[in-house]
């Protein structure tokens, strides 16, 4: 194989399989030079975690910072869609650097703290308990579709205080923000749709709660208009962020968590022993195993000795989860599936100030899943030979996830 | 009369966040890991303390008083 091939990212043996691919990396070179797409690929445990915390020396400001056209290429007459991606995205939370991150995140920071959330646990229990409800009699389902999905569009709506009729649409909103990092060369199109769609949506719902606040999310983030920190497209945007931030990601942590238990059918029964005592420190695991989130990026703001090497100022960075995760130096016999593993000090809501702001939600969220799951189906099989991923280099997404059950059988 | 409070980092928890810098920084200051170290556990308020830690988004912050030894974070329970 030549070097060019070593590089491809999108390679369909590395969306099958990023593990193996990215174990090769970090073994050979934890802070690799990617000349296909012109980038560092961070994936030593150590090395992601310092590059996390140097936030001064790593931006989050891709789309500020970056010229580059988007990566893999786009069909050439879309290329002028990219800017109303830049604009949307370069002006969200996520891609903010100090000091204007701090502020802004201090503005939502408080809503969903882990104490704050553990009032929202009845609702996640009781959400999908509804959902199994009407699943279970079926015998079989495609857990995406029809579980993994809708679940964290009802919590969120429901934290937005938008109409229960409006979780249909916000869906689709949602499902076509999952082009962001695809490699399909018309992403743009749905994507910008999207984009546009969740401004036209929210902005009717900012102007109500800046004239009648409630202790929905949107509240707070129009509150933040209102004290001057945000912007009215910021507030947009970002409602936009929580909105899309926790869909696929707790949608991959449910699908691929199911999968590797399903897929160690020894795990499975462990949890099944004792589902409540065993359900947070597994879905840890399920989140460190098969991360939701393979990588994201960062641009280096000056010149950076990393791992023995020169990352210059300007450079595109992307660390990897899907490898860091996996670092023997950092967890023994990295690639057992260990359910009560710990300690457990996995990257998959990174690290740093860009911590993830919905971790105590997503938390949650997966806990409430697979303690409900051990508790309903003694045992749940595969319905096909061989699942497909999203060729998606931010993202591990399943494509679906057909699983059957024999009712009443104990 | 301000009691005296005790302010513990639980490292296997903290990320790094910086939050709590934020909120208290005469109590709290990052180490070379860049995790949170308790310099002065009377460096602020203890309003502002119990708020660092209820913003911690790991949950590793724990205040105690320090004459009784009462939690006063995480709240029992
Ligand atoms: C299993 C589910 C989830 C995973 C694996 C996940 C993962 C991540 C990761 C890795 C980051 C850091 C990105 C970076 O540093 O570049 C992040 C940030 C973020 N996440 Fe999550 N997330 C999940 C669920 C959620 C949920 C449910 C929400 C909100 C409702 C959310 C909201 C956010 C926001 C707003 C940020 C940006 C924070 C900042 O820049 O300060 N996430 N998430
Ligand atoms: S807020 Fe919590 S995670 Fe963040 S630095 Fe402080 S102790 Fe660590």
């Amino acid at each position: 194989m030549t070097r060019t091939d070593l590089d491809d990212l999108f390679a369909p043996e590395v969306i099958a399989d990023p593990y193996s691919y990215f174990a090769q990396l970090r073994e050979a070179d934890p802070v690799h030079w990617n000349e296909r797409f012109q980038l560092w690929v961070i994936t030593g445990y150590e090395e992601v975690v310092w590059l996390l915390r140097h936030h001064e020396l790593f931006s989050s400001a891709i789309m500020k910072h970056s010229t580059s056209p988007p990566y893999p290429p786009v069909d050439p007459e879309d290329l002028p869609l990219f800017d109303e991606v830049r604009e949307f995205r370069g002006d969200q939370l996520v891609e903010q650097d100090r000091p204007e991150h701090l502020h802004q995140r201090g503005v939502v920071h408080e809503y969903f703290t882990p104490t704050a959330m553990e009032s929202w646990r009845p609702f996640v229990r009781n959400a999908v308990r509804e959902l199994l409800d009407e699943l279970e009699p079926l015998g079989r389902m495609d857990v995406l579709t029809v579980f993994a999905a809708p679940l964290p569009v009802r919590i969120i709506a429901q934290m937005m205080d938008v109409p229960f009729e409006d979780r249909d649409y916000l869906r689709e909103l949602a499902d076509s923000i999952l082009y962001m990092n695809r490699g399909e060369p018309w992403r743009l199109r749905p994507l910008t749709e999207g984009m546009r769609g969740i401004v036209e949506y929210a902005a009717p719902l900012v102007e109500e709660r800046l004239e009648c606040p409630g202790d929905d999310f949107i509240s707070i983030l129009a509150r933040g208009e209102k004290t001057g920190v945000f912007t009215r497209h910021q507030v947009l945007v970002n409602t936009g962020l929580l909105l899309f931030a926790g869909h696929e990601t707790t949608m991959n942590l449910i699908c691929n968590g199911l999968l590797a238990l399903i897929r160690h059918p020894d795990q499975w029964d462990r949890l099944r022993a004792d589902p409540a005592g065993k359900a947070r420190l597994a879905t840890e695991e399920c989140l460190r195993y098969d991360p939701p989130v393979k990588s994201t990026q960062r641009i280096a703001a000056e010149d950076v000795e990393l791992g023995g090497r020169t990352i210059r100022k300007g450079d595109r960075i992307r660390w990897i989860m899907a490898a860091a995760n996996r670092d023997p130096s950092a967890f023994p016999d990295p690639d057992r599936f260990d359910i009560g593993r710990q300690p457990n000090p996995h990257v998959s809501f990174g690290s740093g100030i860009h911590y993830c702001l919905g971790v105590a939600l997503a938390r949650m969220e997966g806990q409430e899943v697979f303690r409900a799951l051990a508790e309903r189906f003694p045992r749940l099989e595969l319905a096909t030979e061989e699942v497909e991923y999203q060729p998606s280099i931010q993202f591990r997404s399943l494509k679906s996830l057909p699983v059957t059950w024999t009712q009443g059988d104990q | 009369m301000t009691r005296r409070l005790d302010v513990f980092v639980d490292h296997s928890r903290c990320v790094g966040n910086a939050m709590c810098l934020a909120t208290a920084p005469g109590v709290f200051a990052h180490n070379a890991d860049r995790q949170s170290e308790v310099v002065d556990p009377a460096g602020d308020t203890e309003e502002k303390i119990l708020e660092a830690a209820f913003n911690c988004p790991t949950g590793a912050i724990r205040v105690e008083v320090d004459e009784t030894g009462k939690r006063l974070f995480p709240r029992a329970g």
